[in-house]
């Protein structure tokens, strides 16, 4: 079956991070001058402007920092997922990103509640990382 | 530090043809409305010496608008020109360019243009924006009902506030022969079965996306006094650009770009939020409506639920909010909707809508007039008087 969803836009910075997502990893850049993990990629430290970083594993643990239901399908190949969370996690080493809640009513979605990360192999290329209620 | 209160002054405005206009490119929107802001201002083409532009978002990169090419076929010759993209905040830090300019001498009469054929042309608004594609983010809409819903979660508020927003800047435009929504009312019931777009919001708390252009020019104060319009002076400004990441972003519930950039603007007025008589705010969600003003400090976190009615910010009201109908009600021309409505009002120039007598409200002196773009990662700040 032909994965017709947009995918990720890969350059020269992110492939490391979607590389790691290809083997199920989720792995953040960490300044080694002043620890900050950060999020989304980049090539310098938001806090110190450091240019040394090394991909530091995390825990695939967060919270629902907030989140939305979509109700209205922007691209045809999204019709059949409707209505689906789009929602800011907290992880637990500091840094938030954006990816979708599954496995869980959207009735039931919470501010605070603690998910954990799994990946969705939806090429042979792409792993999303995404969140499901934790056990 | 050199004080810039009152020294530049908003001369003339430009608009065009608006709403649904097929068969306009975005240039054709930005020359139409740069033409008729100089018809406006009763200046010769040769007097325009300065060219500021907002490039059209959706068209983004679109090599055909450009300023040279603007300068070219309205046929000025101008010593201080730009392109200029800080988002939605745009409108607002080109007034604030240009003010500078013309008080040191750089141009006497700069045009400030935007134009976009954003609802019939070919490009999409804020998808490239701040990514997230992989997990159907898709639109400006996401970060803002991401923001909204962490807002709710903050403040108490949501749907309850913002249906008076959306309500009340509705009365406005029901008053606006220019407004999509002229003559056609919202009631409570309207709101609430307005469809559900990205949960929290519904269609009824997400602007208009529109075809159409605005221009202003600006000059100095003394020149402004010749000329055919009550001038309009700029009497304080601020920026402050957040531009985090969205999820990394502290401002989804405050404080916003707002604060910084407001408390400059109050701090050269030489005001506080007491002396406003209206607000002008950029209103791409009705949340941003309520995050822009306790930004600004008319109310506390937490406060809004109760401050926020409609009564209250619709015609007739003691704070009237958006009295064009904004970016809701009216059209979306990015920061140039909520700025090109104060200075109609400050000109007396708003028909039906006029604040004043007119619309059982106060006469305005002045009005504070907000700019925001991205997802509340870009923000400008104008007061406007009299
Ligand atoms: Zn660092």
């Amino acid at each position: 079956m032909v994965y017709e969803k947009p995918l990720p836009v890969i350059n020269e910075d992110n492939a490391p991070y979607w590389e790691y997502c290809r083997s199920h990893e989720l792995r953040m850049q960490k300044c080694t001058d002043c620890g900050y993990v950060r999020f989304p990629v980049s090539i310098v430290c938001p806090k110190c402007n450091s240019m040394a970083a090394e991909w530091t594993p995390l825990s695939g643990k967060g919270r629902v920092y907030s989140y939305v239901v979509y109700h209205m399908a922007y691209h045809p190949s999204y019709k059949g997922d409707i209505p689906y969370i789009v929602a800011i996690i907290q992880l637990d080493e500091g840094p938030r990103m954006e990816s979708n809640i599954t496995d869980c009513k959207t009735e039931d979605v919470r501010i605070d509640m603690p998910v954990e990360v799994y990946f969705d192999d939806v090429t042979e290329d792409i792993s999303l990382p995404k969140f499901r209620p934790a056990a | 530090m050199e004080n810039i209160k009152d020294k530049a002054a908003i001369v003339g405005v430009g608009y065009t043809v608006q709403g649904k206009v097929p068969g306009r490119s975005s240039m054709s929107f930005h020359l139409e409305a740069a033409r008729n802001a100089i018809a406006d201002a009763g200046l010769k083409i040769e007097d325009v010496d300065g060219l500021l532009m907002q490039p059209p978002m959706a068209a983004m990169g679109d090599p055909m608008v450009a300023p040279a090419y603007l300068s070219q076929q309205l046929g000025i010759r101008v010593r201080f020109m730009a392109a200029h993209d800080d988002w939605g905040a745009s409108a607002g830090c080109l007034a604030q360019h240009a003010a500078w300019a013309v008080v040191h001498g750089m141009a006497n009469y700069v045009v400030c243009t935007y134009g976009e054929n954003a609802l019939s042309g070919a490009g999409e608004y804020g998808n490239a924006l701040n990514g997230g594609i992989e997990y159907g983010m898709f639109g400006a809409v996401a970060g803002y009902a991401l923001a909204a819903r962490r807002g709710m979660h903050e403040f108490g508020t949501g749907p309850e506030t913002w249906k008076e927003i959306a309500i009340a800047q509705r009365r406005w435009a029901n008053l606006n022969p220019n407004a999509r929504y002229y003559q056609q009312p919202m009631t409570v019931e309207d709101y609430y079965n307005s469809r559900m777009i990205v949960d929290p919001f519904r269609r009824a708390d997400i602007c208009l996306v529109s075809d159409g252009g605005r221009a202003f020019i600006v000059t100095t104060a003394e020149r402004a006094r010749d000329l055919r319009h009550r001038s309009v002076f700029i009497m304080g400004m601020g920026q402050d650009h957040p531009s985090t990441n969205v999820p990394q972003a502290t401002h989804l519930a405050g404080p916003s770009g707002a604060v910084v950039s407001g408390a400059t603007a109050f701090k050269i007025a030489g005001i506080t939020t007491d002396d406003i008589d209206a607000c002008e705010i950029y209103d791409c969600f009705t949340y941003t409506v309520e995050l822009t003003l306790m930004g600004y400090g008319f109310f506390g976190p937490g406060e809004g639920k109760d401050f926020l009615k409609a009564e209250r910010l619709a015609p007739g009201g003691d704070f009237p909010v958006n009295t064009s109908g904004g970016q809701l009600s009216e059209a979306y021309f990015q920061g140039f909707t909520p700025l090109a409505e104060a200075i109609m009002q400050l000109r007396g120039d708003a028909g039906e809508r006029q604040l004043g007598p007119v619309t059982n409200t106060r006469e305005p002196e002045i009005i504070i007039v907000s700019g925001n773009g991205g997802v509340l990662q870009t923000h400008s700040t104008l007061i406007l008087r009299r």
